[in-house]
């Protein structure tokens, strides 16, 4: 994956705000990535624009070999579908669907077989410790239960790239243990990772370690 | 911050809520008024244009009709204007939720509320009234649409106003007062909002059915919106189809009554003087031409003779000699006496009123005429009975089937009242033994013949041509089908007219219909975004909403379609004429109606699969 010279400026009434300032990026596939930085300076910007779900002003996004700029939104999405899994920050799991079915719908959207996707649910539910919830709605759960089904519904289509914004940000000491593990696990499988954090744990395993600062991104110092 | 600059800002602040819920408001104000206004115009037209052309049987089933359609505009409307109050303030629980757990007092929270809820009514309302009432100017007086020329109505206008104001308030209160009852923690908490905490067993199924479960469930986790919206889509439904069926049906049965009157293929025969004489006859009570002055009936040249008839009864492929006598006449009501079934009082019926009508004597066995009728027709050529049209009826009766007319010093029993379309009403049917016996003229004056539809028309005109040169009386044939077209013509211009109803009601229907939708995209924002976030396409967005709306409109479409066709064939028409062809027309309108609206509902789920998600995200 490689960003360059990504800018992103949003117009708030009749105010600039300039988000990125020309960020630069390379991550190798099989990398492991962790921004840290403070609230506001663009982290969650960033994920988005990579993810597809944002525009950037300017500057490019190359992923697996395609040009993200200009690229329209069922390309988008597919990308996002296929390649990319996304843990967003709020979960944002479909509060109409299941636990297990909220895992589930991005296999079904690309026809995987049933039994298949029976087998997969039942797998990533248990790896994220989720699996007596398979039957509850999102508003039944904790926080910490619907962040982790948000984190198994990402790696449902097994994509070769892991976005996650704030993974552990709203988990216990256990439980971030245990996302701290499964990032660990898909490391070793060499799938790319960039996640945002303040996770001291998960910045030590990181291969890069990046701060986000007022729209650039610098190396991280301790 | 005072309590009015609170909800005030608030509103403003959320833009997108407010101007949909005030659009929303607005339409279904606007809407109402001006059908409304276009109905009753209408309505004024015909009863109008009526008054002198229509007999009162047909004007009946034009008034019925435009009145059962006002009403179901105006329900329409008002429960539209509940569902509109009652989803955007129900939306607010959290909101309620949130202010009171900040340590806003309940009743100042319940007041901020309130005032909103009166701003959105008013303006709604007021902007509502305002466009109606531009509407309705527009067609009346910029457009060529045959509606009746009057003054705005500003009684119908402050009746709009009035109960959709109250009906916004009431059920707009009602979520407000739910709100008010729960603790900050229940109000803000998601299984209150989203009233969902049943369980359901996993079992993957293809991506079609995962939309199909998301739009199912989002419908029944709002199973009061969804109730809400399709007891208003069946009510527009049902007024779709008392417009579309009602129309066309009263069209088709109107004109059968006009068929049955005249008579098919049916030809007249008299001379040259009575013939004309009887047309005048009919222009004069249909009100297009004044008194024609003297005739004198009882000229022995104007007489048919026996022989005549009884050669054109001989003539191959003539079905039915149907000779009348015709001229005009004054009657008289004979009042009558009734006995209460239960005080056992005798109670006086009618008055001495009087009027000129057309008289005709028949012989009731050779009738080539049926008509529409109340009562029933003589039966027997000796006896001193009479039917009367339905306008005469409604000019000198009171209840026409107990009482007796008098012809100059021969009364009759009134056995049968009958919508007769080609008098216009304004005749009587007595036996023409008995007219012959009053009037002392002695023989028939018109006939009308039947000819064998399977026949060769031309070649039997010509027979009775033949026929009608051999006497020595000047003896003309008009084709009595003439009489029918004329008729024909009218009533096809009048539902014509009737025929834009259906057209409005559509344009309201879609209306209710994509204002739903407005509002139901809205309330799943979230749920689309974290679809299309996760890698939806944006028409999965359209498909969820075209699942729900398919499956509210069939709801719909089954009470309303049910119902409406209830009303229509019990309420509307007595005796409908439904033939397939009517069936097939009532299906093929219905069908491109719901299309439309379909195919229109989906409007709103496409702008939002349009726009960009890091908007929607916001």
């Amino acid at each position: 994956m490689c960003i360059s010279k990504l800018c992103k400026i949003y117009e708030i009434a009749e105010t600039k705000v300039e988000v990125l300032k020309q960020v630069d990026l390379k991550v190798a596939s099989g990398e492991f990535v962790a921004i840290c930085g403070a609230s506001g300076s663009g982290k969650t910007t960033l994920l988005n624009l990579i993810s597809g779900i944002d525009k950037p002003t300017s500057g490019e996004i190359a992923i697996f070999a395609e040009d993200l700029v200009g690229k329209d939104e069922d390309f988008l999405a597919d990308l996002r579908c296929q390649k990319i899994g996304y843990v967003f920050q709020s979960y944002n799991l479909v509060s109409t669907l299941t636990v297990a079915e909220n895992v589930a719908f991005p296999m079904e959207w690309i026809k995987k077989p049933v039994e298949e996707i029976e087998v997969r649910v039942a797998k990533l539910l248990q790896t994220l410790g989720v699996e007596h919830r398979r039957n509850h709605f999102p508003v039944q759960l904790s926080g910490g239960e619907q962040q982790r089904v948000a984190f198994a519904r990402a790696l449902a289509n097994d994509p070769p790239l892991l976005l996650a914004d704030e993974p552990t940000g709203n988990l216990d000491a256990d439980n971030t243990q245990r996302i701290t593990d499964v990032l660990l696990e898909l490391k070793a499988e060499g799938k790319t990772i960039i996640v945002t954090t303040h996770e001291r744990q998960l910045l030590n395993f990181a291969d890069q370690r990046l701060c986000m600062e007022d729209g650039r991104l610098a190396n991280y110092n301790e | 911050m005072s309590e009015t600059f609170f909800p005030v800002s608030d509103l403003l602040r959320r833009k997108s809520q407010t101007s949909l819920t005030v659009i929303s408001l607005t339409c279904s104000v606007a809407s109402t008024l001006f059908l409304l206004s276009f109905s009753y115009r209408m309505g004024l037209g015909f009863a109008s244009g009526a008054e002198e052309t229509l007999t009162i049987g047909l004007s009946a089933v034009f008034s019925q009709l435009i009145l059962f359609v006002g009403v179901l505009i105006f329900v329409v409307g008002a429960v539209l204007t509940s569902f509109i109050v009652f989803l955007t303030m129900k939306q607010r629980t959290r909101d309620f939720g949130l202010i009171k757990a900040v340590g806003c007092p309940n009743n100042l929270v319940f007041g901020y509320f309130m005032t909103e809820l009166l701003i959105l009514a008013l303006v709604g309302g007021m902007v509502g009234l305002l466009l109606g009432f531009g509407a309705d100017f527009t067609v009346s007086h910029l457009t060529a649409l045959p509606v009746y020329q009057k003054p705005f109505n500003m009684w119908l206008a402050l009746l709009v106003f009035v109960v959709f104001f109250l009906f916004a308030l009431v059920f707009g209160t009602k979520p407000i007062l739910d709100a008010a009852r729960l603790t900050p923690m229940e109000a803000l908490s998601s299984v209150q909002y989203y009233s969902l905490a049943t369980e359901s067993r996993f079992k993957p199924f293809s991506a079609s059915w995962m939309m199909g479960k998301i739009a199912v469930r989002s419908l029944s986790r709002r199973s009061t919106a969804t109730l809400r919206i399709i007891l208003l889509l069946s009510v527009v439904f049902m007024l779709l189809t008392v417009s579309i069926s009602g129309s066309l049906i009263a069209k088709d049965t109107t004109l059968s009554w006009v068929e049955r009157t005249a008579g098919r293929n049916v030809v007249a025969i008299g001379t040259n003087e009575m013939v004309n004489q009887y047309g005048r006859l009919q222009e004069e009570f249909v009100g297009i031409a004044g008194n024609n002055g003297t005739f004198d009936y009882f000229s022995e040249k104007y007489i048919v003779s026996d022989e005549t008839i009884r050669q054109l009864r001989a003539l191959q492929n003539v079905v039915k000699v149907d000779a009348r006598l015709i001229l005009k006449g004054h009657v008289y009501e004979i009042s009558n006496f009734t006995i209460d079934p239960e005080t056992l009082a005798t109670i006086p019926v009618g008055d001495k009123r009087e009027a000129d009508s057309i008289l005709i004597g028949v012989e009731s066995s050779n009738l080539t005429s049926s008509w529409f009728l109340q009562g029933r027709f003589l039966e027997n050529d000796g006896s001193l009975e009479a039917v009367v049209g339905d306008s005469v009826a409604r000019k000198i009766f009171s209840k026409p089937l107990v009482q007796s007319l008098r012809i100059d010093n021969q009364s009759f029993a009134v056995v049968g009242v009958c919508v007769d379309p080609v008098n216009n009403g304004n005749v009587i049917y007595v036996p023409m033994k008995k007219l012959q016996q009053i009037t002392a003229i002695s023989g028939p004056n018109i006939v009308f013949i039947e000819i064998n539809s399977t026949s060769d028309r031309a070649a039997v005109l010509d027979q009775i041509r033949g026929q009608i040169e051999g006497v020595k009386q000047d003896l003309t044939l008009i084709e009595a089908d003439l009489i029918l077209e004329n008729s024909y013509a009218f009533l096809n211009s009048a539902w014509s007219i009737i025929t834009f109803l259906p057209l409005f009601t559509l344009a309201s229907a879609s209306i209710c219909l994509i204002g739903y939708v407005m509002l139901n995209v809205d309330e799943q924002r979230q749920e689309f975004m974290i679809l299309r976030a996760v890698g939806a396409k944006p028409k999965t967005i359209v498909t969820i909403v075209g699942i729900q709306n398919s499956l509210v409109m069939a709801s719909s479409l089954a009470f309303g379609l049910s119902f409406g066709i209830i009303a229509t064939l019990l309420i509307l028409v007595s005796k409908p004429v439904v033939s397939g062809f009517t069936i097939l027309q009532i299906a093929l309108w219905l069908t491109l109606a719901a299309s439309v609206m379909f195919v229109l509902s989906l409007a709103p789920a496409m702008k939002f699969a349009r726009t960009s998600l890091l908007k929607i995200m916001a």
